[in-house]
């Protein structure tokens, strides 16, 4: 790296060398002069600036040891204060008097120098003020607290009742007012608004007036500026130091550093080590924090993927191993969880050490080209306000990584193992194997799936349109213009949304069971007995129905929603171009209402694809068909409930893993485009 | 008052007052056509509604409820469920997921929805779209992971149960949502009120506290209530991870009067779905639009 002629700060502005040695270095490597240069570091000891610089550095020394000494005597002064505070301000005035006389010679010759000079001149410029002010503050509130001692029993009482005479009066004078505002409404000169506001202003100025004559009271008005006081005493040194901090930091700004280092090493010596870097570069506050950062790699991730402090298993070695030649009681899927959990541990170790290094080289160049590092209350003040998202997510983060991500992940890899009933405790991989059975259909498992999917995709397509039909036009009919009673039909029409599904679903369930209300009353209509439960095309329209009765409501209330918001306008407009009732229809209404809606609606495709619980609580499933399905699922099982099926009763879990990848992958496809899509309009 | 409507009424005899064309014949047959419709169809919404309010009353029915067997109103149905069921149990593992639900969800998603809304910040956009992505994975999918992470975390908090994971399952399936809802939300606000409080010396946490909680307080309470109802709705966790009869939920527990012979009481069942379903309907009724405004916004703004 070359040496830059000119110093940098962090907004740029550029300041001149003081360096003098550094200076001629840049200058001959400018001029590409390379004797000059090897004669420069060669002799540098004996470059003049050098001689100085050593000989400053050595007084530096020699001051910064007797210093101690010097002030020892000049603190005494400062113990006499009883306020810890003022005597910790008065103790750094009387140090940085000393440092401020010491640097301030030296302010040419180095920045460094500056930098401490120009830092304890400002702290002997503040430091008084803050003293004198809280000295004040403290006499003040000394004096408050005596003066409330010293208080006579008798002249109080006198205060007191001469405040209660006063209050009376002016309570008096505010009745009298109101009296006058109301004798002017009475005679119709002001309203009654004007009457409730005048008494409402009365009552306030009442009010402060009270309050002032309270503060005549000695003892009242002593309290209240004790209160003050303290206050003060607190927060008001607060401020100041806040602000002083501030100065501080822009001094830092504008002071540019030096540094004989020519090239970045110490954030690579400082990689191994998250922290390491930031203690090198001289900002040990920051560097704490990157030592958690490594506590945490160094005790929890890196321990736990070498497979200590696992429950069971041998953290990432176990992914590979999945227990094969482990205990008998060893489980492959307890292995391969701690693994993808080890592996988790590990990126959060990566993604410190990254941040680690990145930050530690960031200083560290900066410093070459003349910033100054950040000191402490910066770099405090950084973390609250551009740390603070990431801070704040942690939580989330944690959450969703064990709860969502792990899960997933172990889904994704069990899918290419082969746990299946003969390989329920002890597993290995397989590669594709899983997704070869299902693509090719092979077996009744791979068959099974094509016919689960074919009927999953007719029931997401008929349960779902048909809700959104039934939904709309319900509510384009308790809409219309001329039907009364649109209060009452909406109320009854929502019910199906409040109901909970679950309890819906079971009722039908019991109605269209043999003997339930339904199926006598189908039976006694066809003349024979109709078992809807046992028959596949009976079960899967009854399914069909019962969730259009489910879910039309919610369509119904998103459609009404969007419907009321319609400005009649548009259909006036419409009406006078000559649309006719479709038209209207075709070209006002349904637009509006899908555009306003439409990613809703794509929700209840998904969501019908997934449903789960309607299958499972209505029939299970059922009625089975052993020629078509085996044992394996039954006619109306979607592939939701077919991965249930796999995973719970037939311990196939490989399988339905893969499944449900192959569903994940597909809608995340579905979702990603829906997406694309709705950004894309966001921004038209 | 009374005189105008008598009034109008008796001009409304001789005079055409309304402001719409009047109907035509057709009209008139198709106005009659939606009634009908109307009719049937609110029939076909409040038959089962009834039938379960019906039947979970009636002491003709026995265990199971057929038709035709009369009607005689008793609470016994009702006794049943208290004293033969885990039905209390059943209540109180439900308000107890419910709440420690909402309660997570609205801790974690008032800060991520903060971050989002107001920070920008490296990942913001990526992360953003990843989680949408893995969103819509079913929860279905970890079903097999899940069961072992259980184990595996009891080994660590031996007191970490089952419904304590299903919290986190709910919470954790419903950061992502409820981040963009509340994000919407808070895109709404003015960033001047947050920029105001930090010229005045607030630090970010005081912000959020004093200046922006205060005015999307509204869409938290949403999404704490939607959090708290979804076990209430839901069948199919729990189903899967609750394995003892008395740390079921509602929806499984009810489920169990009617798919085992052992403990089948069809009647039970109407009376226990009835006294799940007030509280909820009557919440859901009375908060119908706050309720789909919320859906609506983090929809849409997703």
């Amino acid at each position: 790296m070359k040496i830059p002629l000119q110093l940098l700060d962090d907004v740029g502005r550029d300041y001149p060398r003081k360096n003098a040695y550094l200076r001629d270095l840049a200058n001959a490597s400018e001029q590409g002069d390379k004797a000059a240069l090897k004669r420069l570091i060669a002799e540098k000891d004996e470059h003049p600036y050098m001689v100085r610089l050593n000989a400053y550095l050595k007084e530096k020394d020699a001051f910064m040891s007797v210093l101690p000494k010097i002030l020892e005597a000049e603190w005494e002064k400062a113990e006499a204060y009883e306020d810890p505070v003022l005597r910790r301000l008065e103790k750094d005035y009387l140090r940085q008097r000393e440092l401020a006389k010491f640097y301030t010679p030296y302010v040419d010759l180095s920045y460094d120098a500056e930098y401490e000079a120009r830092r304890a001149t400002l702290k002997v410029n503040r430091l008084p003020v803050m003293i004198a002010d809280r000295k004040r503050q403290i006499e003040d509130l000394r004096h408050a607290k005596s003066e409330q001692l010293r208080q006579d029993p008798t002249e109080q009482t006198a205060a007191k009742s001469r405040f209660r005479n006063r209050r009376n009066n002016i309570r008096r004078a505010t009745a009298k007012k109101n009296r006058e505002l109301k004798h002017l409404m009475s005679q119709g000169q002001i309203s009654r608004k004007a009457v409730k506001q005048g008494v409402a202003s009365n009552k306030k100025e009442a009010a402060v007036l009270v309050q002032a004559e309270k503060m005549q009271i000695p003892s009242v008005y002593n309290r209240d500026l004790i209160d003050n006081l303290n206050h003060q005493l607190k927060q008001g040194y607060r401020d100041q130091a806040k602000l002083l901090q501030d100065e501080l930091a822009d001094i830092a700004r504008t002071t540019p550093v030096e540094t004989t280092q020519k090239r970045p090493w110490k954030f690579l010596a400082g990689a191994p080590i998250p922290g390491l870097g930031q203690w090198l570069n001289g900002q040990p506050r920051k560097a704490l924090w990157f030592f958690l950062g490594a506590l945490f790699t160094f005790v929890i991730a890196i321990p736990y993927a070498l497979g200590y402090g696992n429950y069971r298993g041998q953290g990432i070695a176990g992914l590979i191993s999945l227990a094969e030649d482990g205990k008998r009681l060893d489980r492959s899927i307890i292995f391969m969880i701690e693994g993808i959990i080890a592996i988790f541990l590990i990126l959060f170790a990566v993604v410190i050490y990254l941040f680690a290094i990145r930050d530690a080289y960031k200083v560290e160049t900066d410093k070459l080209k003349g910033i100054r590092p950040k000191n402490a209350f910066e770099i405090k003040r950084t973390s609250e306000t551009k740390g603070f998202p990431y801070k704040v997510s942690v939580p989330a983060l944690i959450l969703i990584t064990f709860i969502v991500l792990v899960p997933i992940v172990t889904a994704f890899l069990l899918s290419f193992t082969n746990m299946d009933p003969q390989h329920q405790s002890k597993f290995t991989w397989v590669g594709f194997e899983n997704y070869r059975t299902i693509f090719l259909g092979e077996g009744m498992i791979g068959s099974v799936f094509w016919r689960i999917l074919g009927w999953t995709v007719i029931w997401t397509l008929a349960a779902t349109t048909l809700t959104i039909i039934v939904g709309f036009s319900t509510a384009m009919m308790v809409n219309n213009e001329r039907v009364k009673g649109k209060r009452f039909f909406r109320t009854i029409f929502i019910l199906p949304w409040a109901v909970p599904a679950f309890i819906t679903i079971m009722f039908f369930s019991i109605m269209m069971a043999p003997g339930g209300y339904i199926s006598e009353a189908l039976s006694s209509l066809a003349g024979q007995i109709v078992n809807i439960k046992h028959d596949p095309v009976l079960t899967r329209i009854a399914l069909i129905l019962i969730q259009t009765w489910c879910g039309s409501a919610y369509v119904f209330l998103l459609t009404t929603g969007v419907l009321q918001a319609i400005p009649a306008d548009l259909y006036e407009a419409a009406k006078i171009d000559g649309a006719n009732a479709r038209q209207r229809l075709t070209a006002v209404t349904l637009p509006l209402v899908l555009f306003q809606t439409g990613p809703l609606l794509i929700n209840q495709y998904t969501f019908n694809f997934n449903n789960y619980t309607i299958i499972r609580i209505f029939n299970d499933g059922g009625p089975t068909e052993p020629s078509l399905y085996g044992n394996l699922a039954g006619t109306s099982d979607l592939l939701i409930s077919y991965i249930y099926k796999l995973t719970m009763n037939k311990e196939n879990q490989a399988l339905g893993a893969a499944i449900a990848i192959l569903i994940s992958i597909g809608l995340i496809i579905v979702a990603f485009v829906g997406y694309r899509r709705t950004a894309a309009f966001k921004e038209s | 008052m009374a005189i105008l409507n008598r009034e109008v009424k008796k001009k409304s005899g001789d005079l055409y007052l309304s402001d719409k064309p009047p109907l035509t014949t057709a009209g008139k047959v198709g106005l009659g056509f939606t009634y009908f419709i109307l009719i049937v169809f609110a029939f076909i919404v409040l038959w089962p509604i009834y039938q379960i309010v019906v039947n979970s009353f009636n002491g003709a029915q026995a265990r199971n409820i057929i038709l035709g067997g009369g009607f005689s109103f008793s609470l016994r149905h009702f006794e049943h469920l208290f004293q033969e069921t885990n039905y209390l149990h059943w209540v109180k593992n439900t308000i107890f997921i419910g709440i420690a639900t909402a309660i997570i969800t609205v801790l974690i998603v008032s800060f991520t929805g903060y971050a989002f809304s107001r920070f920008r910040f490296k990942g913001k956009k990526f992360s953003l779209l990843l989680i949408m992505l893995i969103q819509v994975i079913p929860t279905f999918a970890g079903i097999t992971a899940y069961f072992t992470l259980h184990q595996i975390i009891v080994g660590v908090v031996p007191f970490f149960s089952r419904q304590m994971l299903l919290v986190m399952i709910y919470a954790g399936g419903g950061i992502a949502s409820n981040t963009f809802i509340l994000k919407g939300y808070m895109d709404s606000i003015s960033p001047e009120l947050d920029e105001a409080a930090h010229i005045d010396g607030s630090t970010n946490m005081q912000t959020y506290r004093l200046i922006i909680m205060p005015l999307v307080r509204p869409m938290l309470a949403i999404i704490a209530l939607w959090s708290f109802i979804i076990p209430f709705l839901d069948y199919m966790l729990p189903s899967i991870l609750l394995n003892r009869n008395q740390d079921y939920t509602l929806a499984t527990g009810l489920f169990t009067l009617i798919s085992d012979q052992r403990t089948m009481n069809q009647p039970a069942f109407a009376a226990g779905g009835m006294l799940t379903a007030l509280p909820i309907v009557t919440f859901f009724m009375l908060l119908q639009n706050q309720l789909v405004s919320g859906l609506s916004a983090g929809s849409v703004k997703g």
